[in-house]
């Protein structure tokens, strides 16, 4: 008897919560923001789906929708759509550039909030619109796969320092740290690049950075760098270095922080006779010169700017008890640096 | 009048206090304590969690003292001090305790439920299937409640290695500096770790229960140590990998953490964690119910099977009307300030009580 109660109540309690079966509902899996024409203060957002076909190949389907919060722009979408929408595969958000200018913290807010959405996804904002960026046909295997594939592994290996939206939240909410995002560009219908750097003052776009200058700025941001660039020497020889591993440590002091950066790296390419080792001290040379030349001036840009990418408020903040971040803005407008830089070629490829 | 003793077949062996104490301390609020601690000390929280750990070794070793002076459990006790009948009207309180703490364990976890996975369950329904399982648990007798306080701590302990995940995007500057706040904030602190930390003063009422208690003193602190070790790990990562604004923003900070978790079987691990908390509810569910149908079962002198189904009816009947955010939080408030008038002020006074009585009664045996 009692067995059969309890059987009873399982048959009973399974119908409880509403299921969801995957074929039946339509999983977002990227969304661009732009801002409505019509009005300011409305976001017009455009979701990706992906539908899988029995032949394996995935179409992109995207709808849009505006609205003043995004749960509006989920209603409008779910409007155009034949299954439920739900938010629980989001890859990818792209903000478009008047977005990004006018304050991404009502969206990383909303997301935040969403338990459904993880945090890895990544966030990037766009040099066009993001309604473009997300109605292209990239790649075979949907466009979220796509451009999450190309934000991971220029992570992984290039100049990509490391993001995503916890990052995002956590340089957010930091006090003494101003959050950055990639910028991606959309180059024709099936192509899309990394266009650099965008840099925030608390949620607003202020600056980008182009691509050039993406090597040094992850040496400054990042611990760990697989990046290739490029030397030129006096003779006009080129050779590409590839940064195996690449350390930065700050230090700070009463007004003036002082970054040491070490890389190890090899020689992937050299257009000249012979890869002598004092043409490999010189490149050695050359290469710190340049990037103590380019942080330094990246360093004095933030300055400008007013923004702290790297996190020196909160590296002095870190050593010094009663810190007062309101003394330290002011501060952070005089501050000094100095840049040294120390490179270490181990390898040069197979042949000499 | 001498108390029956507890036959050898229904007693437990003594290691198994360790498992008892450490699946009762383990519960709901690992979910979400970071934030209660680090709105008060900041990131020095951690500190607060190894002094509240201390002071529950003090009081774990005071209740061992009450339970070996007077040979028994809680009514025991306060029969020793103030006589039988005062004894179990003061008893009568601590079944309110352990049935509003019941209360407080389930909703806090429907919550959970409700807003990370299912919005439309329903409160009552989901109550209710837990309350049958735990009713049937506790059926059993004790010693399947402390089997199940066993499997509740080891089969879910491989959710403490998720954690890891969160490591590989924390900073642990966000640690420094140490000792940034002052000694009011980091005691202010220790208090709101102690409702995280509470369920240990359940030793007191299963203690008749315990072969040779002696020998299972220092599994129970053993426990507390672990416990303490654990909450202080893991609220050193959370500290790392949230920053401080971000954190206080998170109600439920370890579940957020599982966001990061990244597997190819699995796009939201929090699915998972969360179901599998389920487990780790259960025994904190089981115990409390067993403690205050036990207390009714001493005070009243009815059958302990009634007390059981008292406190299921007395749960499912008020958990309905705890219905909002705001609602179970002050629950939660008021179970916390309940909880540390009993362990950290009630037991110390016992503890004071029950050592001058014995000193008395020595006086008149003379």
């Amino acid at each position: 008897m009692k067995k059969l109660t309890l059987f009873c109540l399982v048959l009973l309690l399974s119908g409880c919560v509403e299921k969801e079966i995957i074929d039946d509902i339509n999983i977002e899996v990227g969304v661009g923001y732009d801002l409505a024409e019509d009005s300011k203060d409305k976001y017009r957002g455009t979701v990706l789906f992906q539908e899988f076909q029995p032949d394996k190949s995935v179409i992109n389907r995207t709808f849009s929708g505006s609205g003043k919060l995004r749960q509006d722009l989920l209603l409008e979408v779910t409007k155009q759509s034949s299954e439920p929408v739900v938010t629980g595969g989001m890859k990818i958000a792209v903000f478009g550039p008047d977005v990004s200018r006018a304050g991404i913290y009502d969206l990383i807010d909303s997301f935040q909030r969403d338990a459904s959405i993880g945090a890895r996804v990544f966030v990037a904002t766009s040099e066009g619109k993001a309604e473009d960026l997300m109605k292209g046909e990239y790649g075979t295997r949907g466009n979220s796969t796509y451009i999450y594939n190309l934000i991971q592994h220029n992570i992984a290996h290039r100049d990509i320092p490391k993001t995503n939206l916890h990052i995002l939240a956590h340089d957010y909410y930091q006090k003494g740290k101003d959050p950055f995002l990639p910028q991606l560009k959309k180059v024709s219908n099936d192509k899309i690049e990394i266009f650099g750097i965008s840099l925030f003052k608390d949620d607003k776009e202020v600056d980008s950075l182009p691509v050039k200058d993406m090597f040094f700025f992850k040496l400054l941001v990042d611990k760990y760098s697989e990046g290739n660039f490029d030397v030129k020497l006096k003779k006009g020889e080129l050779a590409a270095v590839k940064s195996i591993r690449s350390k930065h440590d700050i230090k700070m002091s009463d007004n003036h922080a002082s970054i040491n950066i070490k890389i190890e790296g090899i020689i992937r390419e050299y257009t000249g006779d012979e890869l002598a080792t004092d043409v490999i001290g010189a490149v050695q040379k050359n290469l710190e010169k340049k990037i103590e030349k380019e942080c330094l001036r990246l360093l004095k840009q933030f300055q400008e700017l007013g923004i702290d990418p790297i996190g020196l408020g909160q590296m002095k903040k870190s050593k010094q008890r009663d810190f007062d971040y309101k003394k330290w803005e002011d501060e952070y407008k005089t501050l000094g640096f100095d840049v040294k830089c120390n490179v270490e070629i181990e390898e040069t490829g197979i042949i000499e | 009048m001498k108390e029956q003793p507890i036959p050898e077949r229904l007693q437990i062996s003594p290691f198994l206090v360790f498992y008892l104490v450490m699946s009762m301390q383990i519960g709901i609020g690992v979910l979400g304590y970071q934030r209660i601690i680090a709105m008060d000390a900041g990131y020095d929280a951690w500190i607060s969690i190894l002094f509240t750990g201390a002071c529950v070794h003090v009081i774990v070793w005071m209740i061992y003292k009450i339970g070996e002076t007077v040979g028994g459990d809680i009514v025991t006790a306060h029969k020793y001090v103030v006589g039988n009948f005062i004894g179990k009207a003061i008893c009568f309180i601590f079944i309110g305790y352990f049935i509003i703490y019941c209360l407080t364990i389930v909703r806090t976890f429907i919550e959970v439920i409700q807003v990370w996975m299912f919005p439309e369950i329903s409160t009552f329904w989901f109550s209710f299937g837990f309350m049958i399982l735990c009713i049937y648990i506790v059926f059993g007798g004790f010693r399947t409640v402390v089997g199940t306080a066993f499997f509740g701590l080891v089969l879910p302990a491989y959710l403490l290695l998720t954690f890891g995940w969160a490591i590989k995007f924390s900073n642990f500057y966000n640690l420094l500096p140490i000792l940034d706040h002052s000694i009011k904030e980091l005691l202010t602190a220790s208090y709101h770790m102690s409702l995280s930390l509470a369920g240990f003063e359940i030793i007191i009422f299963f203690y008749p229960f315990i072969k040779e208690p002696k020998k299972s003193q220092k599994w129970a602190h053993l426990a507390v140590l672990t416990t303490t070790l654990i909450y202080t790990i893991l609220a050193i990562i959370t500290f790392a990998y949230f920053s401080e604004d971000q954190l206080s923003r998170q109600i439920w900070a370890s579940l957020t953490m599982w966001k990061i978790v990244e597997m190819p079987f699995v796009e939201r691990f929090e699915y998972i964690g969360i179901a599998n908390w389920n487990l780790i509810i259960l025994p904190n569910v089981c115990i409390s119910i067993w403690v205050a149908s036990r207390l009714i079962k001493r005070v009243f002198n009815i059958r302990q099977k009634v007390g059981v189904f008292f406190v299921a009816a007395a749960v499912l009947s008020v958990i309905s009307f705890v219905d909002t955010r705001i609602k179970i939080n002050m629950l939660n408030k008021y179970v916390g300030k309940m909880g540390f008038a009993f362990t950290f002020i009630y037991i110390p006074l016992l503890f004071a009580a029950v050592m001058i009585a014995k000193k008395l009664k020595k006086g008149k045996n003379k």
